[in-house]
């Protein structure tokens, strides 16, 4: 670490060990902040009134078994080929995994990116292929992309799944949960700064954070800092080497050209009004849900597990009887211990150090 | 000779014989590679170390080497982490139809220079081609025979609370190079594999430390993988210096991107070590004498407290663990 690093890392420290003010409840959003603040250790210097909770940051976890269903209706009944991030392999759904659908013979193939389902699609012309469409700010873009290349190369296999969703919605529906929040620095990168500036005015708090642990810290210290100064909601940018007020404009572009907001269900939320980005009707050759009519999955989610709870900040992964005992992340049951960045297989791997 | 190896160069007639002299016996030459079934070797002076590995490593060519080049490193570096000198290698090569001559003579030129480099002799070998779509390219598996150093004991089991816990350079150099080479990210990135031939920087960490507890080589699942095992074995605890451990700037950049941990990134040049923290020092001067070692470190100490765990210290001061290796590496890496 730089001189100047060092310097900040021991401002911060500072402002946190002198902190005396009201019980705080400060929300991370995003999954990659999960796993830094876990290995940065974060939660050792945070002063004893305050929280660091985990909200719904990671795309894999907050999609619904619904979800999973409709996939594995496709691959099953339609016999398509699922295109996917590997992490959605092994959600289960209320049937099964797509894993397990590929054990009973569907092809399910894992891709790095969407172009990769579109490649898949071009050198498969006898097969139809479905692209799992989910993920935030951050991934969108390259959905919307993919039906770009596959529009220019008139490709008549290929349509997506969409599950994609937008976070500033979530800040509202969770805002009498949390005190703060400590906004995503990679989807703020895309969609610029503006809108959480103006969730102030709805009394919404946060600070954006970078995810080297002197960012974390630095980050955690000016949020604190601001809540004992006054009641009055706020907004900073602790991130600015890398997030503008504007944010990406040729990604909102994109997006905005392929997609348009629509009601999305959350794992654990349920339905958020406008938190979720559709492809427009003009493309709706490109639309799995229309091209096949997929039929509507109402799955039900696993007795006992919390993942819902979890994912709304109001309890910890410790909290679940499922936790460490039937749900590993060799065998998961709830969606936040199967992905990486989930809040769950983020407390299993670093278990008893926080 | 023919451009591409076809499935006659295996069916053990003229053309397999053309095969195994003009690729690799002439280039493999020495006392002990004769025409006849097997090699004679002189009776060992010391107790011998024995060991095979399998090599199937895509692409077959990288940055900083190729499987040749791996094949014999990665023998070589087994034997050399038991203390003994590696002496004599068999290598017995499983080749796809239509596989380039010219490729296979690459791969054979690679394996002679680091034979030479390690001081071992190629005594055996065989031959076979399968059918396109059989194998991938060319599959080689290396056995080797070593002379163990008098005195030499080191062992998974021996790590004990006070040791020092020493890299032989930064980590995670090969699985990077090998992600990057594949081309499936669409990132570009100056990284070279570590590959190299450790028994020089190996038997000088004997030279200067009577008590070598631990000696590994780190490979597939990376330095982390090894801690991890290590502690399992020895039943003790190991505390890292995140801050001390050495990582090239842009595999660090690369692992950054991709949400990956350095740590558990293979490597194929490492050796992780571990001694009486007295010896530590001079341990580490040593290894920087070598091509291989500039980069070389302590990284941690072994501890009596929470056997089994790794835990480390961040650049906050504060204390994480690091997490046991997860289930999904990345596949043909070596």
């Amino acid at each position: 670490m730089t001189e100047e690093g060092k310097q900040a890392v021991a401002k911060a420290r500072a402002i946190l060990e002198n902190y005396k003010g009201k019980k705080l409840r400060i929300m991370e959003v995003c999954g990659t902040h999960t796993h830094a603040i876990f290995k940065a250790g974060l939660r050792q210097l945070m002063p004893e009134n305050v929280e660091l909770i985990s909200g719904p940051g990671c795309p894999v976890c907050v999609t619904p078994a619904d979800f999973i269903d409709e996939a594995v209706w496709l691959a099953t009944e339609k016999n398509a080929v699922i295109t996917t991030f590997g992490d959605l392999v092994r959600v289960p759904g209320s049937e099964m995994s797509l894993a397990g659908a590929r054990s009973e013979g569907a092809d399910i193939v894992p891709v790095y990116t969407p172009i990769d389902a579109v490649e898949y699609a071009k050198t498969h012309p006898d097969r139809e292929v479905v692209f799992l469409s989910v993920g935030f700010e951050t991934t969108t873009p390259s959905a919307c992309l993919a039906v770009q290349r596959a529009e220019k190369a008139g490709l008549k296999n290929f349509s997506i799944l969409t599950a994609n969703k937008t976070m500033d919605e979530a800040y509202r529906a969770l805002k009498d949960s949390v005190d703060a929040y400590i906004y995503p620095g990679h989807v703020c990168a895309i969609v610029g700064t503006r809108l959480t500036e103006e969730l102030t005015g709805e009394g919404i708090s946060g600070v954006v954070a970078g995810f080297t642990p002197s960012e974390l810290v630095t980050a955690a210290a000016t949020l604190v800092e601001l809540c004992s100064k006054s009641d009055e909601p706020f907004f900073r940018n602790c991130y600015p080497r890398v997030v503008t007020r504007d944010g990406s404009t040729a990604a909102k572009k994109l997006v905005e050209k392929y997609m348009e907001p629509a009601d999305a269900v959350w794992r654990g939320l349920g339905i958020i009004p406008k938190s979720g980005m559709v492809l427009r009707d003009e493309y709706a050759a490109f639309d799995a849900r229309k091209k096949f009519s997929v039929p509507s999955f109402k799955a039900k989610n696993p007795p006992g597990c919390r993942c819902g709870e979890i994912l709304q900040g109001k309890c910890k992964p410790t909290d679940c009887p499922l936790f460490g005992k039937t749900c590993t992340p060799e065998h998961p049951v709830g969606a936040c211990m199967v992905s990486q960045e989930g809040t769950c297989a983020a407390y299993y791997q670093y278990g008893g150090v926080v | 000779m023919e451009e591409k190896v076809m499935l006659v160069h295996g069916g053990g007639g003229k053309q397999t014989s053309e095969l195994i002299h003009e690729v690799f016996a002439k280039r493999f030459r020495n006392l002990y590679l004769t025409e006849d079934d097997a090699a004679i070797l002189p009776p060992p002076a010391s107790n011998i170390a024995f060991t095979t590995d399998g090599f199937i490593v895509s692409p077959w060519k990288f940055p900083g080497g190729n499987i040749g080049k791996l094949s014999i490193c990665g023998t070589v570096n087994d034997i050399s982490c038991m203390g003994a000198r590696p002496k004599y290698l068999s290598c017995a090569f499983v080749i796809e139809e239509g596989f380039p001559v010219k490729s296979l003579e690459e791969i054979a030129d690679a394996m002679a220079l680091t034979a030479r480099e390690a001081g071992v002799s190629i005594v055996a070998g065989d031959t076979k081609v399968a059918g396109h779509g059989q194998v991938d390219g060319v599959f080689i598996t290396t056995t080797g025979i070593g002379e163990r150093l008098p005195g030499a004991h080191p062992s998974g089991k021996s790590a004990r609370p006070g040791d020092a816990v020493i890299v032989s350079g930064d980590v995670g150099r090969h699985g990077c190079t090998i992600l990057l080479a594949r081309g499936e990210y669409g990132i570009d990135a100056e990284v070279t594999s570590d590959c190299a031939p450790l028994w020089g920087m190996a038997s000088s960490v004997f030279d200067v430390c009577r008590d070598v507890h631990v000696l590994r080589d780190a490979t597939r699942g990376g330095v982390g993988t090894v801690l991890h095992e290590i502690a399992g074995q020895s039943g003790v605890g190991i505390r890292l210096d995140a801050s001390a451990v050495p990582v090239d700037p842009a595999v660090a950049g690369v692992c950054g991107m991709l949400g990956l941990e350095p740590l558990y990134l293979a490597c194929e040049g490492r050796l992780v070590i571990f001694v009486p923290k007295e010896d530590a020092e001079a341990v580490v001067a040593e290894l920087k004498k070598s091509p291989y070692g500039e980069n070389a470190a302590v990284i941690g100490e072994v501890t009596p407290d929470e056997p089994g765990r790794v835990v480390m210290t961040t650049e906050l001061g504060t204390q994480t663990v690091l997490p046991p290796p997860g289930g999904e590496l990345l596949p043909r890496i070596c």
